[in-house]
């Protein structure tokens, strides 16, 4: 009988290995077999061979891949692909939001040419680095999460659907590409990084976690993805790469009725809060509380409806919306990207100013269309409710408009001061309208960018 | 199945037990509300997805108990069928169309030189030869809110709803499951067929006259907490109450909870929407069992023939001859599985269990028709006979007698418990092709005990 070794489920299995014989260290006896997790691989190779234990565990393919992307990568791209390749094509990059973190992981996969998975925080960017791909080296990718679960050598899929990705087809890449790798020690998101036997692993992130973040306990960074191989700082890009944008404060006032409903709502909701001193008792967790009453207590159940009721008026109110559309008037030959939180909002701004939407109800195919009309100025300009987040590419946006007042609005306004990027050295400017005396106000306050160097914010101009 | 948000506000923990707030399903308030939704959805077909959440926005009021009537919604409507409308062209191409136009306003922009909307429209819909409220429909119509309901789904009764909204309550539990144990001691037929189907991983033993059967992952060892296989779990879980008698603790991690076990038997109200499978798989099988009756069976009969009672553990698999016989004094136990026709990648994995059982007292019915040759059946520890169209019963006990005589030896009076005490000796290890890692017959005893 020959030893060999196996994959299964995200473990490695030895197949023919007595319980007496003695199998590299990871290897346990677990219910009379021999199993590790799938991340041992690599660094198993040679031992394996040691014990002429076959391997039995790729399934991933050599890809006769063609970089149809010419742009010539940046000095600091280059050397950063160069560190990754010295380290034995493991550890992370780190590099800021805007810096080319996507172009490097091209590279990555045409300098390897193996099967490779990216595995990315969203679906809005696992939608993203599907459309890269296919355009980076015009062939099939393959999609994997709720929606749509197509597997090819070049597959996207997101942190929360990799695990079952990787129990399932885990051998199948070579390559694994982490971006945001920031995210891994969260419990649940390490697992695929845990499963998977790719040797080959490149982490991506503008912000990588404190030593104390980098282990949950379970597993740490450097044992999943290997060391940090490169870093860049901000300083040291601004005016290479990063745009330098600012922003608006546009105030509108609710009309006599929003007003008259507003308070009411206002009332019955801040009335409950207060009394109950939910913030004081329970902290930045309140609402969460708020909202776990609201199943019990009937007045907390009115106050959260009241809530509702207001979040749902300001995010659609009229003056927001006649602002918006004098603002579309006065942009009209710009890109424009427009944000609000609320599908009925974003369905109704599509179909009063016939201009394309992305939701979460939009596929991969018709997402990548919208957005490459959009930066083909065949549309100038998108509806989204989706927090285009975390470096997702916009580089046409102009003008981004921001119906504010809920907390994705809020994420979007910071996500996308630094996505903005410099074309032909226009400024970007990024609106946000808000309702006067509403909840909007306070929010507002808490959210003024901080982003010191590379923004300056212009309160004044729109009142 | 439930969605998380509306199980978890109803697990409540004390200590290391958890529990989950079920419904009363005599309770005249909730038969009330049960029959109130089933009313609405009734009433709802062939309006709108979008329709018929506001309808239940509406129903819902200021009511705190809020999370029972959008489960209860959610056991309906997940039983129900929404459909896409049908368009004159397909809603993403006239998007394209459209949004090139955009932003229109109510006024025609000369800046800009751009249309007004009702211009762009009207002037699309010529083109396309449609009216321009036919543009305005198909627009969006792909969205699912726009959906119509045309299948209101099975006819519920109240009670009905109920309980199986606290079904789909005990399956929530279970999606935060990180392993789960369960033991059962009849009719547990399914179960077996029912793990496979869910691709659960399982390690069972005997317990009991039963089985104590363990459920995970293969990476559970490595994650101690993960709840990876929760799904599977709880997709599983109806499948156990078609046991008679069972028994089941998960250890469950719920969010914002301490870690705790969740423990469920058959003593609860809770009822199976899955299928019993029929006594028999083939008309083969039917026809064997129908045969023997009629010539070896009743009063006179020295075996009694049972179907499926008994379940050979393979570590990782387990293995469930079609037939016992059962001598009536000396209680000698012959397996028979009977191979008919299957496909080649069956009968390949079929011949591997039964080798992997290592079980002396089976006797394999096989169509001479089937791609299995003699060799492929050379080391298989039980008896082979061959067959034309069907089992020769004559042939079939002159076999089961040469095994009893060769496996229990001359008649002697003892008693038999299970296969499990079965004398075969251990032999070495046989490698099966459905799972390609060594695996051993019955070895477990030393863990039972």
């Amino acid at each position: 009988m020959s030893k060999s070794v196996y994959f299964q489920g995200g473990t490695l299995v030895l197949r023919d290995v007595g319980e007496e014989e003695q199998p590299p260290a990871p290897f346990r006896l677990i219910r009379e077999r021999w199993r590790c997790e799938g991340y041992h691989y690599g660094p198993l190779l040679p031992e394996l061979r040691e014990q002429s234990i076959r391997d039995t565990v790729p399934r991933w393919q050599t890809l006769d891949l063609k970089l149809q992307e010419k742009r010539e990568p940046h000095d600091y791209q280059v050397a950063a692909l160069a560190a990754w390749d010295q380290a034995d094509r493991r550890g992370s990059i780190v590099l800021p939001t805007g810096a080319g973190k996507t172009f490097i992981a091209l590279q990555a996969i045409h300098h390897t040419k193996r099967s490779t998975v990216v595995i990315a925080p969203t679906i809005d960017l696992l939608h993203q680095w599907y459309a890269r791909l296919v355009n980076a080296f015009a062939t099939e990718v393959g999609v994997y999460y709720g929606g749509e679960k197509k597997v090819l050598p070049l597959t996207v899929t997101t942190y929360h659907s990799a695990g079952d990705l990787m129990a399932d087809y885990g051998n199948t890449f070579k390559l694994i590409i982490f971006d945001e790798v920031h995210h891994l020690p969260a419990p649940s998101w390490g697992e695929a990084a845990l499963m998977a036997p790719a040797p080959m692993r490149l982490g991506l992130t503008a912000t990588y976690p404190e030593p104390h973040e980098q282990t949950n306990g379970r597993w740490s960074l450097d044992d999943l993805i290997g060391p940090i191989v490169y870093t860049k700082r901000i300083e040291d890009l601004v005016g290479q790469q990063l745009a330098h944008y600012r922003t608006q404060r546009l105030r509108v006032d609710l009309t006599p009725t929003e007003r008259t409903q507003y308070d009411a709502d206002h009332a019955i909701y801040i009335d409950f809060v207060r009394s109950q001193r939910l913030p004081q008792r329970y902290g930045p967790g309140w609402l969460m509380e708020l909202m776990r009453l609201s199943a019990l207590d009937p007045q907390a159940r009115r106050a959260m409806l009241a809530r509702q009721r207001l979040v749902r008026m300001l995010g659609g109110c009229e003056g927001k919306l006649a602002a918006l559309e004098g603002l579309l008037h006065e942009y009209g030959d710009q890109q424009i990207l427009i944000f609000t939180e609320q599908n009925a909002v974003v369905y109704d701004i599509a179909r009063r100013y016939l201009v394309p939407a992305i939701t979460h109800e939009t596929h991969a195919a018709e997402r990548k269309q919208i957005l490459e009309g959009f930066q083909a100025r065949r549309y100038r300009a998108i509806v989204t409710s989706r927090v285009l987040n975390e470096g997702v590419d916009v580089p046409e946006a102009k003008v981004a408009i921001v119906l504010g007042g809920t907390a994705g609005a809020r994420e979007y306004v910071q996500r996308l001061g630094r996505v903005l990027r410099k074309v032909e050295n226009k400024q970007a400017v990024l609106i946000e309208i808000i309702a006067r005396k509403t909840l909007d106000e306070g929010k507002a306050q808490r959210r003024r960018p901080q982003e010191s160097k590379t923004t300056s914010t212009d309160d004044g101009g729109k009142e | 199945m439930l969605t998380a948000d509306l199980v978890r506000p109803r697990v409540r923990s004390r200590g290391s037990e958890l529990s989950v707030q079920m419904l009363d399903t005599h309770d005249s308030f909730w038969l009330q509300t049960a029959q109130d939704l089933i009313a609405l959805l009734q009433q709802h077909q062939g309006q709108s997805l979008a329709a018929w959440h506001d309808l239940l926005e509406a129903y819902e009021g200021d009511r705190v108990d809020y999370l029972v009537v959008r489960g209860l919604a959610k056991v309906l409507s997940d039983a129900a069928t929404f459909t896409p409308l049908t368009t004159p062209l397909i809603p993403s191409q006239l998007r394209e169309r459209l949004f090139a136009y955009g932003p229109v306003f109510a006024a025609p922009q000369h800046l800009f030189e751009r249309q007004a909307r009702y211009e762009v429209i009207q002037q699309e819909a010529t083109e396309l030869s449609l009216l321009p409220e036919q543009l305005e429909t198909t627009l969006f119509a792909d969205r699912p809110a726009t959906y119509t309901l045309t299948d209101v789904g099975p006819a519920w009764t109240p009670e009905g709803l109920l309980a199986r909204y606290n079904l789909e309550l005990a399956r929530g539990v279970l999606y935060w499951a990180s392993q789960v144990q369960i033991e059962v001691h009849s009719n547990y037929k399914d179960l077996w067929k029912y793990l496979k189907f869910f691709k659960l991983m399982f390690w069972a033993r005997t317990h009991n006259d039963g089985y104590l059967i363990d459920l995970d992952g293969p990476i559970s060892p490595f994650v101690s907490a993960t709840t990876r296989y929760g799904r599977q779990f709880a997709a599983f879980l109806p499948a156990l109450m078609l046991c008679d008698q069972w028994r089941m603790a998960a250890t469950v991690h719920p969010p914002q909870l301490q870690p705790g076990v969740y423990r469920l038997d058959h003593s609860l109200p809770l009822v199976s929407h899955f299928k019993r499978s029929g006594p028999f798989d083939s008309r083969l099988e039917a026809n064997f069992a129908q045969e023997f009756e009629e010539k070896f069976g009743g009063e006179r009969g020295q075996w009694l023939l049972s179907r499926e009672d008994e379940v050979l553990l393979l570590g990782e698999t387990v293995m469930i001859p079609d037939f016992a016989l059962t001598h009536k004094r000396s209680g000698h136990r012959i397996l028979i599985e009977l191979v008919g026709f299957w496909h080649p990648d069956y009968l390949r994995r079929k011949v591997e269990k039964v080798r992997a059982a290592q079980c002396q007292h089976l006797l394999l019915l096989v169509y001479e028709g089937v791609n299995l040759s003699a060799d492929a059946l050379q080391d298989v520890p039980g008896e082979v006979l061959y067959f034309k169209h069907k089992p020769v019963l004559q042939d079939v006990m002159a076999a089961v007698k040469a095994i009893d005589a060769r496996v229990y030896g001359p008649p002697v009076k003892k008693s038999r418990k299970r296969n499990a005490d079965d004398p075969a000796p251990k032999k070495s290890r046989k490698r099966s092709v459905d799972d390609p890692a060594p695996k051993k017959s019955r070895s477990k005893k030393k863990q039972e005990n």
